[in-house]
């Protein structure tokens, strides 16, 4: 199975497969030892001749979810045949396949990780293998196979932090889902008019109780009980993504399509007019900027906040913009309409009951003329620029 | 082997999917399959049931799915009937040790309902068990979930811990509307089932309708798979594949109609969306229809050079 015989019998089998096992913990697969076992039976079952069963038996022990599936195919031809990547220059044993850029600055980051990891134990035995790194590469010198490999000295969260939102590696995509998630389950659910039957409760739910008394031959054994219903608050997003805006209109959009998932809020683009984005946010397609460009087309120049605004409250959440309701506000709030129409859109949601959040690009509270007018209307700013200050945020969003 | 068996029972698994469920037999764990709506996840369990001979028990999950609606159950109505014949008998004229009900007797097997997964685990003989789209359940029930897929084993407190005699091989389904649990997930082998390639959605089609027209097949699997690669909200699944060629085969069509309003009229069977019902209107299906038609445009030009010559 391996291009290079002579290491594949210097190496056992097991070690080889512990190698490969923590080849796949680096690249976030959850592969402990029973899995190694279950591996190492399916192996056996196949023996090495039998490659692609034993292959498709591999992923469905160590995948355990669709991104690990389609993870798959490429770490599988990096540890068993490296000789196959296309342009691959073999360093320290691990190969360098052509990638686009994405892909190359994950690599990148996954050996950061091996390198940052000791590879020796105190006593100067060879240590377990605990990342690909600390494999001995098929035909290196033995001299060189414990010497650890300097890969540079970055560190990932920093980099993580401080991504401006115009690329987005899967991890950092999966850190923003789990923002996302964090932020919703904070969001104050709001009580309603309506009753559920609950183990404990306030309430005694006495048609339910009389039903399951039934069960008992009439005695009142087993009471139910009635809780209030909670819902969660409706969460609408309004992302501006004006020429002004631009540079920004990526992140927002990120972060708009993390809460249309988690909390299922509707999101919109605005600038000269309002159009609703939310089923363009469930599909998990990279191209969402092109479609809201696409959207957004032909809409003229300026920002029309406070018209925007107007006809969000007016046409679009008019039935669901009540108390306790969510609008979420992107932008840097210049305004081409009037500064006092601005005041009054947002006094006009408020006057719904909803609870007015603007998160502007800037450190600072913008110094437009409308949004300060507007400050009584808006129950907080929050800056927006990066991932880390959404993670700042999650403490204030409630 | 099975991958035979299986194509025998009216199911074309690859061999990937064929070796994974082997391997779940074989190792006796559970298998979880995840894949878009319609793309042949429960027909996988359906057709694994019939190649193997073997009872097939289905669990649908749905919202607030409890214990009682998916393990067991105690008949409280017949032990109120026995309690109740029991009371009588000792006032009549019966007064034998064997009319009286204990209450260990009313806390028997006899009393329990079994539903879907004690039914599985109680079967003498193989058995498929089938927990369809776990994903709609919630975390607690997953969690309940955990003992009977680790140890085959269910526990009723009146009773004991009921452990199965036959292990019967489980597969999970997913459509990925919630994550789940790593601890569910580590528990069992993993398969991804995508949209099947051209040449064996072909042949599945064929399969499912042996007399519809090849070249029926050919052409509205062609247009299926050009339509997967739009942005759809539903895209369509092998299910809804079949359901459009046997709408046009019942239309006595022998390849897509030439009148795209024809086609038009059949699509509700592929688009189940109103957004995407309004996206593919005739111009936009005109152009996959065309596109579809490339080589015939090679072959009719052909045809043209050879009617010059």
């Amino acid at each position: 199975m391996t291009a290079n015989p002579a290491a594949q019998a210097a190496c056992p089998p097991s070690e080889r497969l512990a190698g490969f096992a923590a080849l796949l913990r680096d690249h976030g697969l959850t592969v402990g030892v029973s899995e190694q076992q279950s591996m190492l039976k399916a192996a056996m079952f196949f023996g090495p001749v039998q490659e692609k069963p034993l292959q498709a038996a591999w992923r469905a022990i160590a995948c355990h979810s669709h991104r690990e599936w389609q993870l798959w195919p490429d770490v599988y031809e990096r540890f068993w045949h490296p000789e196959k990547l296309r342009g691959g220059v073999k360093v320290s044993g691990q190969t360098r396949p052509g990638r686009n850029l994405r892909q190359s600055v994950q690599a990148l980051h996954a050996q950061m990780d091996a390198a940052q990891l000791p590879n020796t134990q105190p006593s100067g035995q060879q240590a377990a293998p605990q990342t690909a790194g600390d494999m001995p590469s098929i035909g290196q010198d033995e001299q060189d196979a414990g010497t650890p490999r300097a890969q540079g000295g970055a560190s990932r969260t920093e980099a993580l932090h401080q991504r401006d939102g115009q690329m987005w590696l899967p991890q950092e995509l999966s850190t923003l889902q789990q923002l996302a998630r964090k932020i919703t389950a904070k969001l104050q659910p709001r009580p309603t008019r309506r009753w559920r039957v609950a183990p404990r409760g306030q309430r005694l739910d006495l048609r339910q109780t009389l039903r399951r008394s039934v069960a008992w031959g009439g005695e009142l054994m087993q009471p139910a009980w009635k809780v209030k219903r909670l819902e969660p608050p409706r969460l609408f997003i309004l992302a501006d993504v004006s020429r002004s805006m631009e540079s920004h209109a990526a992140l927002f959009l990120r972060v708009a399509r993390a809460f249309a998932l988690e909390a299922d809020a509707r999101v919109f683009v605005f600038h000269t007019r309002l159009a609703e984005v939310t089923p363009y946010m469930h599909s998990d397609k990279p191209a969402i900027q092109e479609k809201v460009n696409a959207v957004t087309a032909g809409f003229g120049g300026g920002t029309r906040i406070a018209a925007s605004l107007q006809e969000f409250a007016r046409k679009h959440a008019r039935a669901q913009l009540n108390r306790g309701s969510r609008v979420w506000v992107f932008s840097d709030g210049f305004d081409t309409d009037a500064p006092e129409l601005l005041a009054a859109a947002l006094q006009e949601v408020r006057a719904r009951g909803a609870r007015i959040t603007w998160f502007h690009p800037t450190r600072q509270v913008p110094a437009a003329t409308a949004l300060q007018r507007s400050r009584g209307s808006i129950e907080r700013f929050v800056p927006l620029a990066s991932l880390a200050d959404l993670a700042a945020a999650r403490q204030v969003l409630k | 082997m099975l991958r035979e068996r299986l194509h025998r029972a009216g199911y074309l698994a690859d061999e990937d999917l064929a070796t994974t469920v082997w391997l779940a037999s074989a190792l006796q764990r559970p298998l979880l399959i995840e894949g878009d709506a319609g793309v042949g996840k429960t027909a996988l369990a359906t057709a694994l049931a019939q190649s193997q001979n073997a009872v097939l028990v289905r669990l649908q999950c749905f919202e607030g799915l409890d214990l009682a609606q998916a393990a067991y159950e105690w008949n409280y109505g017949r032990q109120l009937m026995a309690i109740r014949m029991s009371e009588s008998a000792q006032n009549g004229v019966r007064h034998e040790e064997s009319a009286r009900l204990l209450e260990v007797d009313v806390f028997s097997r006899d009393y329990l309902l079994e539903r879907p997964l004690l039914r599985a685990i109680s079967q003498s003989g193989p058995c498929v068990l089938l927990i369809d789209e776990i994903d709609r359940a919630d975390e607690a029930f997953e969690a309940f979930l955990l003992e009977v897929l680790a140890e085959y084993q269910i526990t009723v407190p009146e009773i004991g811990t009921i452990r199965a005699t036959h292990i019967p091989q489980v597969i999970l389904t997913s459509n990925g509307t919630r994550e789940l649990s790593d601890a569910l997930r580590r528990r069992c082998l993993y398969h991804y089932l995508d949209y099947p390639t051209l040449a064996r959605e072909i042949a599945i089609v064929k399969s499912a309708l042996p007399e519809a027209d090849t070249r029926l097949v050919e052409d509205a699997v062609q247009f299926v798979q050009r339509l997967r690669r739009e942005d759809m909200a539903k895209i369509p699944g092998i299910a809804e594949t079949l359901d459009w060629v046997q709408a046009l085969f019942h239309m006595r069509h022998t390849r897509l109609p030439e009148d795209m309003t024809a086609v038009l009229g059949t699509l509700g069977c592929l688009l189940k969306t109103r957004e995407d019902r309004f996206v593919m209107g005739p111009d936009r299906l005109r152009q996959l229809v065309e596109g579809r038609r490339s080589v015939g445009v090679a072959e009719s030009s052909n045809e043209q050079a050879k009617v010059a010559a």
